[in-house]
This record gives C-alpha cells, structure tokens and sequence, in this order.
C-alpha cells in the first residue's frame, strides 16, 4: 500500500497532470467470489469511458466501489489524484463524484422537480438548508434547466412514480446529474428503454461530455461502439482488455469471453 | 464454609428458583410473540391482551363448574378460533400496506387498548384469584416451595419443548418455516399461505391464552394483567432474536435469573431498569437479537 | 414569481387549518373568562399541552417515517425539569431555557442510541429508553418515587407588556395556546426548508439520499433533537397547569397517546396533531360523561383510522382546503 503525504496529494491536485479519476488495484469478494477482482484503470477528463462485460462481471459492484457504497478490500479510488477510497457515498459526492443507479432509485412519492431540486439542492451554500425552500434560487434555476433537457417540463409536478419506465430512467440520469459533478457514473442508463428513447438518451449522453467526465455501464454494444471515447471490458471480475471501441472489438480475448456469448 | 452453602441454600437458591418459575411463565407468553413475529413480521401489540383474555375465559368457564385440568385444553381450543379471526378480519386488512410493519403494530395496539377495556366492563377493574389448583408444598433445599409454582415448571418445559418440536421436527412446522422464510416460494410449492399465516397467528394467541389459565392461579387475574408480562416478554423476544424459539427460551431463563440476582443484590426496584437497559443494549449492538429469525437459519 | 409545489401548498394548508383552530381557541377562551369558567378551560389547556407532544410524535413519523413508542421520555424529562426549576426559582423564563439544553443534550444522546436501527426496531428501541427512564424516576426518593413532585408552586408570567398568574384559567390557556403556535409554527417552518425536505426525502429512499451529499445519521439526529425538544418544552407547560408531575408522564400510556392523536388527527399534516388532540380530549370528555368506558370508543376509533383512514382526519380535510387554496391562487 503506498501512503501518499497530503502536500503530495494537493500538489497532485492542483497540477491538473492528475486523471480525473483513476482507480488501482480495487479487489473486493463476498464470501469468497472476488466480485471485483484487481482492477486498475484511469480516466480521462471530459471523455466518455464505457466498462462492458457480462453478467456478473462485476461492472455494479465496481460502480458500488467508487461510489463508496461498498468499501474494497484492497485497491484505492482517487479523484483528481485525491485518495477516497472507502469513503461514504456523502463524502465522495462532495469531491465530485455522482452517480445513477441500474435499478431506478428516485423519491417516487416526490415530484419529478422535488427530485431534481432534491439532489440540485447540494449547489446552495449550508445556510440555505435552514430557509425557506423557494430562496433557494440556485437550485431552482438548475431544476428547470434540467427539465428542459432532458424533457420533463411538461410532467414537472408529476410524482415520479408515475412516469413510465424511460421518463424514469431519465429522470434518474438528471438526478445524477443536477448537482454539477465532474465525474458522472451512469449505471445502464438506456435499461429496458424502446429503441427511440435509446437513441434519444445516447444523443443526450453525448452531449454531456462536454462539461462533464462520463463512467458508464452499457450493454447494448452498438450504442457502445457509437458512444464511447474508451471501453474496458470486464469478465469475472478483472479487467480483460481496455482501448479505443474498434482495437476492443476487434481483441480476440475480448471476442471469446464476452461477444462469444453475446 | 458451612456458612457458603448455608448461604446458597437459604438465600441464592430459592431466589433463582423463584427466578425460574418466572422465566417459564415469561417464555410461554414470549412464546406466541415470537412465532408471530417469525412468520407473519407482525409485532403483536396485544399480545398482553390475549393473554388476559385465556385468563378470563378460564374464569368464565370454571365459575359454571368444568375442572382446571379441562381447561387447560379448552381454553387454547378456545382462544384459536378467536385468533385466526383477528387475523383474517384485521390484521390482513393492513398487511400489504406500504409500511407494514408500523400499520399492523399500531392496529394491535389499538385491539390491545379495546380488549383491556372490554375486560374491565365485564369483570371490572378487581383481581380475581383462582383457587390453586394443587394444594400443598415442597421441600426444596431446605425451602418450602408450593407444589403448583413447580408443577408450573415441568408443564411449561413440557409446553415449550411440544412448541419446538411442532415447528422444527412436523411437516406442519416445515410449511410454516417455509411461509415464514418466502412466502411467495411457499405458496407455489402448495403450502396454503393464507391459512399457514392466520393458523400461526392463532397458535400463537393460544399459547398466550394457555399460559394466562398457568399463570392465573400464581399472578390473579385483572385487565391489565397482559401489561406487566407483555414488557417483560417483549424483551425477551427483542434479546433473544425476534422469531426465534430457542432465542426466547434462552433470554427467559438468562434475563429472569438477571432480575432475581440483582432483586437480591442491589434492589428489586433497579432489576426492572436493567433488563430493560440489556434490551436497549442488545437492540443497539445487535437488533436481530442473540439468534436469527424463524425459518432463516 | 415561482409556483410552489405541491408540499409547499400543503403546509399553507395547514398554516390555515391551524389560523381557524387558533381563532376557535379564542372564542372559546374569551366565552369561558365571561362565565368565569375553570374546569373546560383546563382541559383545553392540557389537550394543547399534549398536542405539542403528539407534534413531536408527527415529525418523526410523519416526515422521517419512524415511529416512535417512547415520546414520554421527552415529555417526562421537561415536566420533571420545569417542575425542579419552578420549586427553586419561580420563572418561567428559568424553566424554558433549562428545559431547552437539557432535552437537547439528553435527544442527542437518546438519538445517537436510537438511530443505530431502523423501522420497527426503532419503535422497540424508543420504547425501551423510556421503560428504562420511567423505572428510574419510579424508583429515585429524590424524584418523588412513584409520587411525583408536588407543590409545584403557582407562578407570575412577565411577557414584558402583561404579566399574569399561571393560576388564571383564561390567561394560562391562552399563554399555552401561543407556545403551542410557536412550537407549530417553528415546526411547519423547518419541514418545509431543505432540511425538513431532506427529511421527506429520508422517509422516501433512505438510500439515495447519502448519494445527494448528505450524511442520513446527521439528518436523522437533527429531527431527533428537534422532536425531543418540543416534546419536552410542552412538557414543560403541565407542572405550570397542575402544580405536581408524577412517573405517569414518562409511561407508555402518554407515548401511547401521542401515537393515537396523530394517527387521529392525520399523520404528516402536523395540524393534525393539534385537532386529533382537541378532538380526543372532547371525546373522552363527551363520552366520559356516558361511560367510564371511553377507551373502547377511542380504541376502535384509533383502529378504524389505521384501516380505513390512515391520513386520519387532515386526510379528508386538508385536501379539500388545498384544492381551495389552488383555485384562489389562479386567475
């Protein structure tokens, strides 16, 4: 394990030499299943980086690492060279870092615009916590420039559990994305979608990019190949191969373990 | 040394013998609690009322003449009917809320208050005393013990070892340990989940109600009678692991031998704030209590 | 100007729902100093009391979702204090400040044992510490034992521009009456900030929340604190009311009840707290009247609204004001 002092660590961070977010030997196993198992990557800033894999490849549970939803046994995650390995996910949130989730996790009571000003609500200064909702101009503005992007003006003040399944998903991806993070984990965000919502979320994924460093999880491989500054590839929890989308397709490890079943 | 045993013999001995009438008499009340939590997630608020309730039909049916021992089977026989009704026609209502756990508390909470009134209007607010069923002493240690407080043990080991065996060695105790461990896994394997869920309720209030027609002789009867015992089985089923038979036997012999010493040590007055104090502990450290829940593990 | 939403325009709703309960209180308090009336006036009194009880029972149900068995605790501990505080310096002032950093010194810690666990096991734990607590005060000579303290002795009220005697029927329910606004206005006003939000949002998905940025043991400690603390200062009321406090205070029949009159009155309406506590003290009082037998009418009316109403009474009442409050609001 290499102890880095703090001076290191800021001048690290400062240098902007550091990967927005790279990840070293992360290994985690449950009960004996090394889910993730030695996983070494970095990313670089304002791409789009997809990690592909099988079932059970442990592409979640990587996610669930760097979000600090599950702690590693070994390995460390660090964020503009700042080490938060094994932080909760509140502390890792704070350094930049956001993420949605495969299964859709949102506040389905609440609406979709109490969801999104929920989660904007982080770009307010503390002391706004403690004032009256509507003063909290900051987040409000953030709330309706995400409805407008992402097409969800008309059902503002719809609770979102009664959405249908895409408007779920992507409300799920402006929830990720409504406190302005620099990196954005975005867990199978076109899951269960029709091929014109895909389309239209891949579109939107893209353009995203611009201000913001894409981690995502997708199985549909030709949205992979279209979308993807950079893919990884998983399979039983180690990095198999990682590249450009056509020198991965084109890996014959690659082909046998994952395209081979595909 | 003579001084020791003398001590032993005299003080140490009958305060844990006395201690353990107790922790059979709470075990048969825990009993019914943690096979009702085990199976149905239900925290039987009134289970206290139940209790009472087997107590007072007792009473009922021994002022028109029928024999102690009669009752002993015709007040559970009783008291099952009423059970799978409550189940069916209450506690289902609320069962498939969102918040099921908080709803079904809060309504046999409510069921609880209703009953303890009810009995209050029929009996009045008085405790009545059954005569003791067996007559008589014995010499333990040196102590005179009367017979029924150990006749209570036996039975209620007996009672206890019956329950275990029912749920853990019958093909009846396997469907309700499968209901209890996914129900919906269950019921497509044919176990009749509907009837295995009010059955288990009804067997549960049962036992309660068995145990107040044991314990009526030694604590009297009166409406509020389920509230004393209800704390004290309640923390034995939160120690002992929510849904957990051998959990419930083990902090009711563990926790009623802690209030027995600490009567004798420190003051009967304390021993209430420290067991309590455990349960807070163990609810803290470890909530899913000394072991696991019924039919997981 | 930004439209409020919709949790927004529920608690106008009951801001308006409270302003008609307040002016009611008036009218009531007013004809009864004419008749020169005491008894009902009292009782008034001390369902107010135990409305800012039940307020506390609805922060924590209501908007964090937790229910909590053990709510006398809080309420005990003020009574116990402000109780102490009178029998040695005879001001209210003393007593309200005492009541305010002890109970929130004692919340942090009962919510730094209780927020370990969740759901039904946080229910079990609250209602253990107050077993534990009860037993205590039970059974401490210095506490009064199972006698309480009485002699709790009859104090001057200075607000500055008026002063009066706590004794005073008309003028002590209506000095209740503006705490228990105060309480509730305080309380409305921090569940509808981010915080109380975040609160909601807890209630909704524990889970997404820690991902938003937020640390869920501190938020959920805050809304501890908080309800400890209103439980607490209107505990502080009753020994001012009635001159002695005694263990009943802290048992669970006084939990028990606080859980009833919101569930009654419409969980997560906080309104609702103060009407289902009118309502009760009014039934038991008419149908006390009738019969010694009136937990039986409560009992199945408590049960009748954990089937067929579980938003209580605000459930059919608030709707209809927010519907009004919608139409007036558009042109």
């Amino acid at each position: 394990m290499t102890e880095r002092t703090t001076t290191e660590r800021a001048m690290a961070a400062h240098s902007g030499t550091a990967p927005i977010l790279e990840v070293r030997h992360l290994s985690v196993s449950f009960g004996g299943l090394r889910a993730v198992d030695d996983v070494s990557f970095t990313v670089a800033r304002n791409r789009i980086t997809t990690v592909i894999g099988p079932n059970g490849a442990g592409k979640s549970t990587l996610f669930n690492l760097i979000s600090g939803a599950l702690r590693p046994r070994a390995g460390h995650v660090l964020i503009e060279g700042t080490d938060h390995t094994g932080e909760p996910p509140y502390r890792v949130q704070a350094a930049g870092l956001a993420r949605s989730f495969q299964i859709t996790n949102l506040f389905f009571d609440l609406s979709v615009a109490e969801n999104l000003r929920q989660a904007a609500q982080i770009l307010e200064p503390r002391s706004m916590m403690w004032r009256p909702i509507g003063a909290s101009r900051a987040a409000h503005a953030r709330v309706d420039e995400l409805l407008e992007r992402f097409g969800l003006t008309a059902k503002a003040q719809y609770p979102a559990g009664k959405l249908s399944h895409g408007e779920q998903r992507r409300l799920e991806v402006a929830v990720a994305l409504a406190c302005r993070p620099k990196v954005l984990l975005l867990d199978e965000p076109t899951q269960g979608m029709s091929h014109g919502d895909t389309q239209d979320t891949a579109a939107l994924i893209t353009s995203l990019a611009a201000d913001v460093t894409v981690l995502l999880i997708e199985h549909d491989i030709g949205l992979v190949m279209s979308l993807s500054d950079h893919v990884i590839v998983m399979h039983q929890g180690q990095k198999l191969a990682e590249g450009a989308p056509t020198d991965v397709r084109n890996n014959p490890a690659v082909q046998a373990a994952y395209f081979g079943h595909a | 040394m003579s001084g020791a045993i003398e001590y032993f013999q005299f003080v140490l001995a009958p305060q844990m013998l006395i201690g353990l009438v107790v922790g059979v008499a709470v075990i048969l009340v825990a009993l019914g609690l943690t096979i009702i939590f085990g199976l149905l997630d239900v925290i039987n608020m009134s289970h206290g009322e139940f209790y009472a309730l087997g107590a007072f039909i007792a009473l009922a049916l021994a002022s028109i003449g029928l024999p102690f021992w009669l009752l002993l089977i015709l007040v559970p026989l009783v008291m099952i009917p009423i059970g799978y009704v409550v189940e069916r026609g209450l506690i289902q209502r609320v069962f498939h809320t969102s918040e099921r756990h908080v709803t079904t508390l809060l309504l046999t909470f409510g069921l609880g208050l209703v009953m303890e009134d009810v009995f209050r209007l029929i009996w009045g607010p008085n405790p009545y005393r059954p005569e003791t069923p067996i007559a008589g002493g014995v010499d333990v240690f040196g102590i005179f013990v009367p017979s029924y407080r150990l006749f209570l043990i036996v039975v209620g080991a007996a009672i206890i070892s019956a329950v275990a065996l029912i749920i853990y060695r019958t093909r009846l105790g396997a469907m309700v340990r499968a209901a209890a461990y996914d129900r919906h896994m269950a019921a497509s394997l044919g176990v009749p989940v509907r009837h295995v869920y009010a059955g288990a309720f009804a067997f549960g209030v049962a036992l309660a109600g068995l145990a107040g027609v044991l314990l009526a002789p030694i604590y009297s009867v009166f409406p509020t009678m389920g509230r004393d015992f209800i704390l004290m089985a309640f923390t034995v089923v939160i120690v002992g692991g929510m849904g957990s038979i051998a959990g419930a036997v083990i902090a009711g012999l563990f926790l009623t031998q802690v209030q027995a010493i600490v009567s004798l040590y420190i003051s009967p007055v304390w021993s209430d704030p420290i067991v309590f104090g455990i349960m807070v502990a163990m609810l803290m450290v470890r909530p899913q209590g000394l072991f696991g829940r019924l039919g997981h593990g | 100007m930004r439209m409020i939403d919709a949790l927004t325009r529920s608690m106008r709703a009951s801001h308006l729902l409270v302003a008609l309960l307040v002016a009611a209180s008036l009218v009531f308090a007013a004809i009864g100093a004419a008749m020169g009336e005491t008894f009902y006036l009292r009782l008034a009194t001390e369902a107010l009391i135990f409305a800012g009880l039940a307020l506390s029972v609805d922060i924590l149900l209501g908007y964090n979702g937790l229910l909590s068995l053990g709510q006398a605790l809080y309420f005990g501990l003020g009574a116990y204090l402000s109780a102490l505080v009178l029998m040695w310096v005879p001001s209210f002032w003393a007593a309200f400040a005492v009541t305010a950093v002890v109970s929130a010194v004692v919340g942090l810690i009962g919510g730094f044992i209780a927020n370990r666990v969740r759901g039904v096991y946080f229910a079990l734990i609250t209602f253990g510490m107050a077993q534990v607590a009860a037993k205590v005060v039970y059974n401490t000579r210095a506490l009064g034992a199972s006698d309480g303290l009485i002699g709790v002795p009859v104090i001057d009220i200075n607000l500055g521009i008026i002063s009066f005697s706590s004794a005073s029927p008309a003028g002590f329910f209506l000095f209740v009456l503006g705490v228990i606004v105060i309480l509730y206005g305080v309380t409305a006003y921090l569940l509808d900030t981010p915080f109380g939000r975040l609160l909601i949002a807890l209630r909704a998905n524990e889970r997404r929340v820690p991902f938003l940025g937020y640390r869920t043991m501190t938020l959920r400690l805050s809304a501890y604190v908080i309800a400890a603390m209103i439980a607490a200062l209107s505990g502080a009321l009753y020994p001012m009311l009635r001159g002695f406090v005694s263990p009943e205070l802290l048992f669970f029949s006084t939990s028990g009840n606080a859980v009833i009159t919101v569930i009654v009155g419409g969980v997560g309406t906080l309104a609702g707290a103060l009407y289902g506590s009118v309502l009760l003290t009014l039934l038991k009082s008419v149908v006390g009247s009738y019969t010694e037998h009136h937990v039986i009418v409560i009992g199945l009316l408590f049960m009748g609204a954990v089937i067929f109403l579980p938003r209580g009474l605000m459930g059919i009442v608030r709707p209809a004001v927010e519907r009004m409050l919608t139409r007036r609001s558009k042109p």
